[in-house]
């Protein structure tokens, strides 16, 4: 080791060494030659006979100069300014191969980060193995679950070490301390033995235990994560006992969580954790769902039998919770509900019950634009090692070894893909970005903050293997050259292995086969899922919901009254309303009913969905009336309880009535013929509030003023100006009606929508993106192929010219050649898109994994691709001149 | 890596370079190179270019050291001298050497 580091040092300080050398051998000549002379010898006799006795001083020179440096490192060091020199020589072909390596590690580093956040990294607790998250399913409430549930399951000690209850991580008002400038952290709900079952330990203080989760209410205190504890503290110490304002509450900080421990849910880094009992929810009520629930099993239970002893459970439980008195709607569906046993050694995600399958097609997508990336690449080195035929039979005629002129065909591949990579990793972080632009705020950002050791391991691995599988190949190919015939050939090389670039050529194919198959397959559905009437014109209406603190949500009727009347005289807007919920996913209430002479209610309540809603409400979201008038501002405070229902009412309850605006329903449900009425004075268009996805429900909407209700309040604002524009307005609006108003979640209808298909745009613009990326490649390596093929058949083409083969039939016969190419490379991809296509059944919505649109687009679009690569150089063909080419041969 | 004498065994020249520097004190080359001609006889018959890639090995494992000074003839010229490793090489090559040429003493003399 120590020689090779003089070595080194030896090869950097060359030149000065190399003048020593010289100095002294010149020294031990000057000496010999002197002694020569001494002995009686003419000086030019001297000199030559102290050369003589010297040996040869070249050779005593070459053999200290392998002595001195690093053999290998020189050589290699040569390799290097030789590939460089040639890669610059050679613009494009440098700029086509590190472009489309870099896209495509660019777009493996960007999708695998995501999944592996979301399918892969352990959660940084003890033995995370163990853990399960009981997720149950089945009913309105996918995934969460009742505090009496929790407790219930908490009790089984046959099953599990230890179950803990959390509320999904959210967005929550927060200042430093009480008076600090207000700002907003992500707070999780969590129950006292959080910390001790998930086996993490404090960085500082202490955590929560069992009795910090008793009374409801009566725990004021709070643990801060390691990032926030240093992000807005500085790491103070001092923080011990202070207080903080979480939600406008005050609440004394005891501890601060273990470095990198974020919680148990991946897309969102938990900040502050409070105890459950301080969530202000309904502690003893079993119907009321908020809570996510994750259990260490117990090492020799096997996660089969805990979901026997759960099945046995939940029954019961549900039987208990919906007795037979129940309506049979709802007990129904309810009864139907199960606790699914899942891993949970990677945390929980909703971006994973939602995204993961889709996820992972993409990941495989992905990996089939950087293989053909790599084909392209390879095709490319081997057009240029066809071109140095002649160059590499005369080094080899002048004595270079061939493993030689190999390691220096890899070193340039070398260059070209640690180009590609790290262009590639930059565009990756850029990439993350362009993905988190198409997921919903409520999603959080799953990517963290910097690219993971184990994405980057991941990115140098697929780098390593890209220069194996399209340098290797090549490098051997080229230099596999007969010195002598190699020498003889003409200008043309004789091919650069005309099948082995043929076979590159239809991989390419295929591989953009199956991506524009899927590209294909998410843009039909997502044009499905943009074509449905969703009951509203959802341009420029911006739809916000009003925080109001504390002290005013006892009386919220009035400032949300004052608010909209305030909104409506500014300027551009043209109606102002509100609701509760939301017209679009603001969540939903529902309501049981009777329908006077309806067939339906007669034996049995009717289930529907109830909104509240204020004057103007359906022309502020464009909805249209079918039958009388929507609520006035005379319905909001009246004697008379009135109502619009939708058309999924009336064909529910009233089918075939010809005036439903004449007939009343009920919420008095304990009589068939209901109680106190409700006159339903309109119908308008079914809104589909649940989700495009969602079938409509019949849905009544009542006046929002009248009867209690609790919710926060959605503004909507119909405005003529961009919504951007109407941002400060608001926001001025807000602050008059007092100083702690918020707004949350501010969003156009339109952006909502959005929000609610993210997946599917997410999945149309990736997959046009890769689409297009791979049909790019496809037709670069298919006219690369076709154009040399034709080059080579230059003489037979001008023959068959001269002998009166029509110029059309010259032109298909080239055509023909690429046509063949992309008709291998569907044959070989249309079965595997169609798997692809299968595997992402459940993001289509209204189309079939087998859509036949969908494959006859792509088969058309490849077959059009084939006939315009080869379209240039089959005119250039048919235009042949014979005389000339004739005379050329 | 030089191969290209093979009247001298390899490692042959070191030790006799160092045994050299250990008799004479630092040398120069063209005084080394005459002083190992001058003792070998006419056995010997040594290229004296290949004395300079031996004299850079030895120096780059830490036997020889040089530095740059004035000959008796008030000539600049490099000088050669033994280090503390050297002379420990000195000693252990040439008690490798014994045990060798003991070996095969016993292999050349005549069968008894």
């Amino acid at each position: 080791m120590r020689i090779f580091w003089r070595r080194l040092i030896g090869l950097l300080r060359g030149n000065r060494l190399e003048r020593e050398l010289n100095e002294e051998i010149g020294i031990h000549l000057a000496m010999q030659e002197a002694e020569f002379r001494q002995r009686g010898m003419e000086p030019a006799a001297a000199r030559a006979a102290a050369l003589r006795e010297f040996g040869g001083v070249a050779q005593a020179k070459e053999d200290y100069r392998d002595r001195r440096g690093v053999p290998w490192l020189e050589s290699a060091a040569r390799d290097l300014r030789y590939g460089l020199r040639g890669l610059r020589r050679t613009p494009g072909f440098t700029v086509a191969a590190v472009l489309s390596l870099a896209l495509g590690i660019g777009a493996n580093t960007a999708i695998f980060s995501l999944f592996h956040t979301l399918m892969l990294r352990l959660l940084p607790v003890e033995k995370p193995h163990e853990l399960v998250s009981l997720y149950p399913t089945g009913g309105r409430f996918d995934g969460y679950v009742s505090y009496p549930l929790f407790q219930e399951i908490a009790k089984r000690g046959d099953l599990f070490t230890g179950v803990i209850a959390r509320t999904p991580v959210s967005k929550t008002r927060f200042a430093t301390r009480p008076g600090a400038r207000g700002q907003f952290c992500q707070r999780e709900f969590v129950s006292g033995n959080y910390f001790t079952v998930l086996g993490v330990a404090p960085a500082l203080g202490r955590l929560f235990t069992e009795d910090d989760n008793r009374t409801p209410g009566g725990h004021p205190i709070a643990v801060l994560s390691y990032d926030l504890w240093h992000n807005r503290y500085g790491a103070d110490p001092a923080i011990l006992g202070a207080k903080i304002l979480v939600d406008e509450q005050p609440f004394t900080v005891i501890g601060v969580a273990g470095a990198g421990f974020h919680g148990v849910q991946v897309e969102r880094r938990a900040e502050v954790w409070v105890p459950a009992m301080m969530a202000g929810m309904k502690f003893t009520d079993p119907r009321t769902h908020w809570l996510w629930v994750v259990a260490r099993r117990r090492p020799e239970v096997s996660p089969r039998q805990i979901q026997a002893a759960l099945d046995v459970l939940m029954a019961q439980h549900l039987k208990a919770v919906y007795p037979s008195t129940y309506n049979a709607a709802i007990r129904q569906k309810a009864l139907g509900q199960r606790l699914e046993v899942r891993e949970g050694s990677v945390g929980l995600s909703v971006l994973r019950e939602e995204f993961g399958r889709p996820l992972t097609v993409m990941m495989v997508a992905v990996g089939l634009v950087l293989l053909a990336a790599c084909a392209n690449v390879a095709n490319l080195l081997l057009a240029r090692g066809a071109a140095r035929q002649k160059e590499v039979a005369l080094r080899l005629s002048l004595g270079a070894t061939r493993a030689r002129l190999v390691r220096q065909a890899l070193t340039e591949s070398i260059l070209l893909v640690v180009a590609g990579g790290a262009l590639g990793v930059w565009l990756a972080a850029w990439g993350q970005r362009a993905v988190i632009q198409f997921l919903p705020e409520s999603s959080g950002n799953p990517f963290g903050a910097a690219l993971d050791t184990t994405v980057l391991l991941f990115t140098l691995a697929i780098t390593a293997l890209s220069a194996i599988l399209f340098g290797v190949g090549p490098a051997l190919r080229s230099t596999a050259v007969d010195p002598a015939a190699g020498l003889r050939a003409g200008s043309v090389g004789q091919g650069g292995s005309p099948l082995l670039r043929r076979v590159l050529v239809v991989a390419q194919v295929a591989f953009s086969v199956v991506l524009v198959g899927l590209a294909a397959l998410f843009g039909h559905n997502l044009f499905a899922l943009r074509s449905v009437d969703l009951g509203f014109r959802n341009q420029n209406v911006v739809a916000f919901t009003v925080d109001f603190p504390r002290g005013m949500r006892s009386e919220i009727r009035t400032p949300s009254r004052q608010l909209a009347e305030q909104l409506q005289t500014l300027p551009g807007v043209f109606s102002v309303s509100y609701g509760f919920p939301g017209p679009f996913l603001m969540g939903f209430a529902g309501a049981s009913i009777r329908v006077p002479g309806s067939e339906r209610t007669a034996h049995e309540p009717g289930y529907v969905d109830e909104a509240h809603i204020a004057p103007r409400y359906f022309e502020t979201i464009g909805t249209p009336l079918v039958l009388g008038r929507e609520l006035e501002r005379n319905d909001m405070t009246g004697p008379r309880q009135v109502a619009v229902v939708n058309e999924a009412f009336v064909r529910e309850f009233l089918p075939g009535e010809k005036h439903p605006d004449s007939r009343t329903f009920s919420f008095d449900d304990s009589k068939p013929e209901g109680g106190e009425p409700t006159f339903i004075v309109g119908v308008v268009r079914d809104v589909r509030h649940a989700g495009i996805q969602k079938p409509v429900k019949p849905t009544v909407y009542v006046a929002i003023d009248q009867g209690q209700n609790s919710g926060l309040p959605t503004m909507l604002v119909r405005t003529q100006a961009p919504p951007n524009a109407l941002l400060a307005p608001i926001y001025r609006e807000l602050r008059r009606l007092g100083p702690s108003v918020a707004i949350g979640d501010i969003r156009t209808l339109r952006q909502q929508v959005d929000d609610s298909i993210y997946e599917q745009r997410l999945l149309a613009a990736l997959g046009a993106f890769f689409g297009t990326l791979a049909l790019v490649l496809a037709a670069v390596g298919l006219y690369g192929v076709v154009a040399y093929g034709t080059a080579r058949r230059t003489g037979e083409i001008g023959l068959r010219i001269a002998l009166g083969a029509p110029r059309a039939q010259v032109v298909w016969m080239i055509m023909r050649d690429s046509l063949i190419l992309v008709a291998l490379g569907l044959a070989l991809g249309l079965p595997a898109a169609l798997a692809g296509a299968r595997a992402v059944e459940s993001v289509l919505f209204g189309i079939q994994p087998a859509d036949p649109f969908t494959f006859a687009a792509t088969a058309a679009l490849l077959a059009a691709i084939g006939a315009a690569a080869a379209f240039l150089p089959a005119r250039r063909a048919s235009r042949l001149d014979p005389s000339q080419v004739l005379r050329n041969e | 890596m030089s191969t290209r004498d093979p009247g001298i065994l390899q490692g042959t020249l070191d030790l006799m370079v160092l045994r050299t520097l250990e008799t004479m004190g630092p040398q120069h080359g063209f005084g080394l190179a005459k002083r190992i001609q001058q003792i070998s006889g006419c056995a010997l018959d040594l290229n004296q270019g290949t004395l300079y890639p031996a004299l850079l090995r030895l120096e780059q494992r830490g036997w020889i050291e040089s530095r740059w000074g004035t000959s008796d003839a008030n000539r600049k010229a490099k000088f050669y001298q033994l280090t503390r490793a050297g002379r420990k090489q000195i000693a252990r090559e040439s008690q490798d050497w014994e045990r060798t040429v003991a070996l095969m003493e016993r292999f050349l003399r005549p069968a008894e």
